[in-house]
């Protein structure tokens, strides 16, 4: 008779033993597996049946997927969803729903992030200890374009499983062996007889099988859906407006609030000076300091809060940074650079030797980029509901659901409010870009849920604290050098980089201990150039730290590395009379996957017929989130110095593509969102305090702005790569080197151009005067 | 009080004369698909047609909406819920990532296709000055290139 797993059952039995373990138990397999049944127990749940921790199947055939991943446009829900579908050998259509499952179930943990280890390939036991402590954790988490790379093995797995059950539950209702069974487009057919049970009728006694420990894939000969562009699952209710975003979420008794940080990271309040007129305002009902640093107004709708709140008159205390701009921070940059002690990645070769030894000629040059906002288009916000019995839970448009836990505890705590459960609810995210892992939002909400107890709070930052009150990427400026041999190519590199260690900015706001700033790869990401072939090597970071709280920004260190290192490479071609294409080959000749990505770039912009005068074209190619990508960009610059991208090529070979049509959305986007920072976006300080703060003076590119993008996806055997944030990494160098080919002037400075408002929202783009 | 038509009904509500018509559609009428996305006329997520014209309804206060008749993003598709012309190329395009500020683009390429059928680039250019910073803008474009197309088949 077949076991009845209650959901309850299910999830002590999944949480407190553990997949593996019980395998380990009782087939003796042991911890050496690299398929186990990790969240692959089923459960029926009234007229719908969980097949496994990502695969539900209801009477009338319609199957859930369970993606514990952030749709934050890169389409992730859709390509997990078709892994599933593929497996699970039904039609990819609107019978599948996909959604953000609640539970923090260990099978859901995103070890492959920490441990970098692909799940296809994970093996012994440090790596079964790390997914133990993980799956504990419910570390949950979605970032560092690694989504596909975490979960398409496991889903394909949970898909292949559950079609699996899906036939011995066929097999026992027709009394014929599975293996005279097939399955067709979400039906278990027996040909022999010509009978067939659809998976709804089928998926409750299914369920209660044991899942396979090892489910057999389909060959990949027989694939229809991995490796063809499907429509995305999302955009059918987000063209008619109807995704509930974090800032949509509508509960009863609901309460708003709004909230002011300081003008300067680090500053405390002082005081209110018109709190008494601030807390008469129309619907505020509480107007409180979060954590001595913040002052919220909470009100009866967010406008009548965001209005308050533009009444406020804060006295801050002072700080250290108050005389702090932006021309402080670069003179600390470029002592960094001169400066003592810096960390040292790695040291290949001997660098100083080479240099010393004077054989060639040496290049050299220094870099620089700005801090930077996210400005996602959905505004910073969270609602948190804390109950009278001390449970709580959070509605956040969130890349970490861990993060959301911890953060409500952490303001709960700030009222002196303990709390037992939370329940995140991970919304649709108007845009993320890695600022969405933090717990700041989320905290202030949990602050003001326990002073509201019973009553949800919805915390909506006001896009002016977004972008001037929220996180940064680092400014950071380089050091670079390379001696050249006889044949103009590189001898020895050497590159020292000057930026905040973002990884312990992070730490310090969201984990209870703070790592060394040395050795963080998010400051050093895009300076190896291992791909290319440089007998010494010499990689290094200075950690200069400022009062600006630093977050993740869209693809890192690479979003100044690169351009810094690609733009330095083309310096090198210049210095020898090469063609920067050419150099590149050159460099590439022991990287076969990167020559062929970048000759099939050039192949595309057709490098070798000549630019028009007036017009000129710059490559770059980088190596990041295990994708190589390539681009040209091309561009004008008219006589006055007005420049206009023209057109951008972008080859890419991400591996085994999943979905192609999100990887080419993917590149377009990241090179509009690259070719904005790399144009006209800095955060500039004065008196220690962030300069702008909407999209009139920290601007996006617009409609009229925006190039011809033409994108193609190389061929690959490889495993899957990223694709979220490899789009963005090349763009500015490319956009740089394209800017000498038109004028001959190396801009070495972010953003590159200087953006002039002709009229309403119309705006042109300059070079900075010679 | 304001009185206005939204989507075809009539809308009847309590409100200070100053209240952003985006405001008012949210918290009054529940139409949660125009966004905020500035709040100062910058961005366009929350655009909606005013007797046919595309709007920042970030900073037009309820009362200039009084006896205006409105569409949103929900108001779009047909009574019977059929896309209309232009959601449809924007589901033909796959336009959307996150999908955030589509409602605004959506209402602005609906304006722009009423006053020009079959609009060049430059008209494009000029008249779609929302954000989207996820970078849909090349899909934006050939969406309203192939609404154009199938409204002059239509």
């Amino acid at each position: 008779m077949p076991r009845l797993l209650s959901r309850r059952t299910f999830l002590l039995t999944g949480a407190a033993i553990g997949g593996t373990a019980l395998v380990a138990a009782v087939g003796g397999v042991g911890y050496l597996a690299t398929v186990d049944v990790e969240g692959l127990l089923g459960f029926v749940d009234g007229d719908h049946a969980a097949l496994n921790a990502f695969v539900t199947i209801g009477e009338d055939g319609r199957v859930v997927v369970n993606v514990p991943r952030t749709e934050m446009g890169q389409g992730i829900h859709t390509g997990l969803a078709m892994v599933v579908a593929e497996e699970l050998d039904i039609p990819f259509d609107d019978r599948i729903s996909v959604v953000f499952p609640t539970e923090p179930l260990p099978a859901y943990a995103n070890w492959f992030n920490v441990l970098g280890v692909r799940p296809e390939y994970a093996s012994g036991p440090a790596v079964w200890l790390g997914r133990r402590i993980l799956g504990q954790l419910g570390f949950i988490s979605t970032g560092a374009s690694g989504s596909t790379m975490a979960m398409w093995h496991p889903m394909r797995v949970a898909g292949a499983a559950a079609r699996q059950m899906l036939l011995a539950a066929g097999a026992a209702r027709m009394g014929v062996p599975a293996d005279q069974l097939t399955t067709v487009e979400g039906f278990v057919r027996h040909e022999a007889s010509g009978r067939a049970f659809s998976y709804g009728e089928l998926a409750r006694e299914a369920a209660v099988l044991p899942p396979p420990q090892n489910p057999s894939f389909k060959p990949e000969s027989e694939w229809r859906l991995i490796g063809r562009s499907q429509p995305r699952v999302d955009l059918p209710a987000k063209v008619r407006g109807e995704p509930v975003f974090g800032i949509d979420v509508t509960l009863p008794n609901m309460l708003h609030a709004a909230i002011v940080h300081a003008p300067v990271f680090g500053a405390m309040v002082a005081g209110i000076r018109n709190l008494a007129m601030v807390r008469a305002e129309p619907g505020v009902l509480d107007v409180v300091v979060i954590n001595d640093r913040q002052v919220a107004v909470v009100a009866s709708t967010w406008w009548q809060a965001d209005f308050a709140t533009r009444q406020l008159d804060i006295e801050w205390t002072p700080t250290d940074a108050d005389d702090v701009d932006s021309a402080v921070m670069t003179g600390r940059l470029e002592a960094g650079l001169a400066g003592e002690a810096p960390h040292t990645y790695l040291d290949e070769g001997d660098v100083e030797a080479v240099f010393a030894g004077g054989a060639g000629p040496v290049v050299e040059a220094q870099y620089a980029a700005p801090f930077l906002a996210h400005a996602c288009m959905e505004p910073m916000n969270a609602t948190v509901l804390i109950r009278s019995d001390g449970t709580a839970e959070a509605w956040v448009p969130t890349q970490s659901p861990i993060a959301v836990r911890q953060g409500v505890q952490r303001g709960a705590g700030w009222a002196d409010v303990q709390v037992g459960s939370v329940t995140c609810n991970v919304t649709m995210n108007g845009g993320a870009f890695g600022r969405r892992s933090d717990q700041d939002v989320v905290a202030q909400a949990a602050f003001l849920a326990a002073r509201h107890r019973g009553r949800p709070i919805k915390v909506i930052w006001s896009r002016e604290e977004d972008i001037g009150r929220g996180l940064f990427r680092s400014q950071a400026a380089a050091q670079l050098r390379i001696a050249l041999g006889r044949d103009g190519q590189p001898l020895a590199y050497d590159a020292l980089v000057a930026a905040q260690s973002a990884m312990q900015s992070i730490a310090s706001r969201n984990l209870p201990f703070t790592p060394s700033p040395d050795g963080d790869m998010l400051t050093a990401e895009g300076l190896d150039k291992g791909h290319y072939t440089i007998p010494s090597r010499r990689l290094r970071s200075k950690n200069v730290p400022s009062h600006m709280p630093i977050g993740f920004w869209r693809s890192n260190g690479f979003s100044f590395n690169t351009f810094f290192t690609e733009s330095f490479v083309d310096e090198c071609a210049h210095a020898t009379g090469t063609d920067p294409l050419a150099y590149r080959r050159a460099l590439l000749r022991d990287s076969p996957r990167h020559l062929a990505v970048l000759n099939r770039v050039a192949e595309m912009a057709a490098w070798d017929t000549p630019m028009p005068p007036v017009r000129g074209r710059g490559v770059a190619i980088e190596d990041c989130y295990r994708s190589v990508v390539a681009q040209v960009v091309e561009v004008s610059v008219v006589a006055d110095g007005e420049l206009r991208v023209d057109r951008v090529f972008c080859a890419i070979d991400v591996g085994m593509v999943i979905n192609p049509d999100a990887v080419i959305a993917q590149m377009e986007g990241g090179i509009i969102f690259g070719l904005t920072t790399a144009l006209m976006s800095s955060i500039t300080l004065e008196a220690g305090a962030v300069q702008e703060s909407n999209f009139h003076d920290f601007p996006m590119l617009r409609i009229a702005d925006s190039p011809e993008i033409i994108v193609d996806i190389i061929r690959s055997d490889e495993p899957p790569g990223g694709a979220g944030e490899p789009g963005i990494v090349p763009v500015a160098a490319a956009l740089a080197n394209a800017i000498y080919d038109a004028t001959g002037r190396r801009l070495r400075s972010l953003p590159l151009a200087i953006t002039q408002t002709t009229g309403e929202r119309r705006t042109r783009r300059v070079l900075p005067a010679a | 009080m304001v009185r206005f038509i939204v989507n075809g009904m009539s809308a009847d509500i309590d409100v200070p004369n100053d209240k952003p018509l985006l405001w008012a559609l949210r918290d009054e009428l529940g139409l949660l698909g125009p966004k905020y996305g500035c709040g100062v006329a910058q961005c366009g997520a929350c655009r909606v047609l005013i007797d046919g014209v595309s709007t920042p309804s970030c900073v037009t206060p309820c009362a200039d909406a009084e006896g205006t008749s409105i569409v949103t993003v929900e108001g779009l598709a047909g009574p019977d819920g059929a896309l209309s012309i232009v959601q449809q190329a924007w589901i033909d395009e796959q336009v959307p990532q996150c999908g955030f500020c589509q409602p605004g683009f959506l209402v602005a390429a609906t304006a722009l296709l009423e006053r020009v059928p079959e609009p060049t680039d430059a008209d494009i250019d000029a008249s779609i000055t929302n954000i989207c910073r996820c970078g849909t803008y090349p899909r934006i474009r050939r969406a309203i290139h192939r609404a154009a197309a199938s409204r002059a088949r239509s």
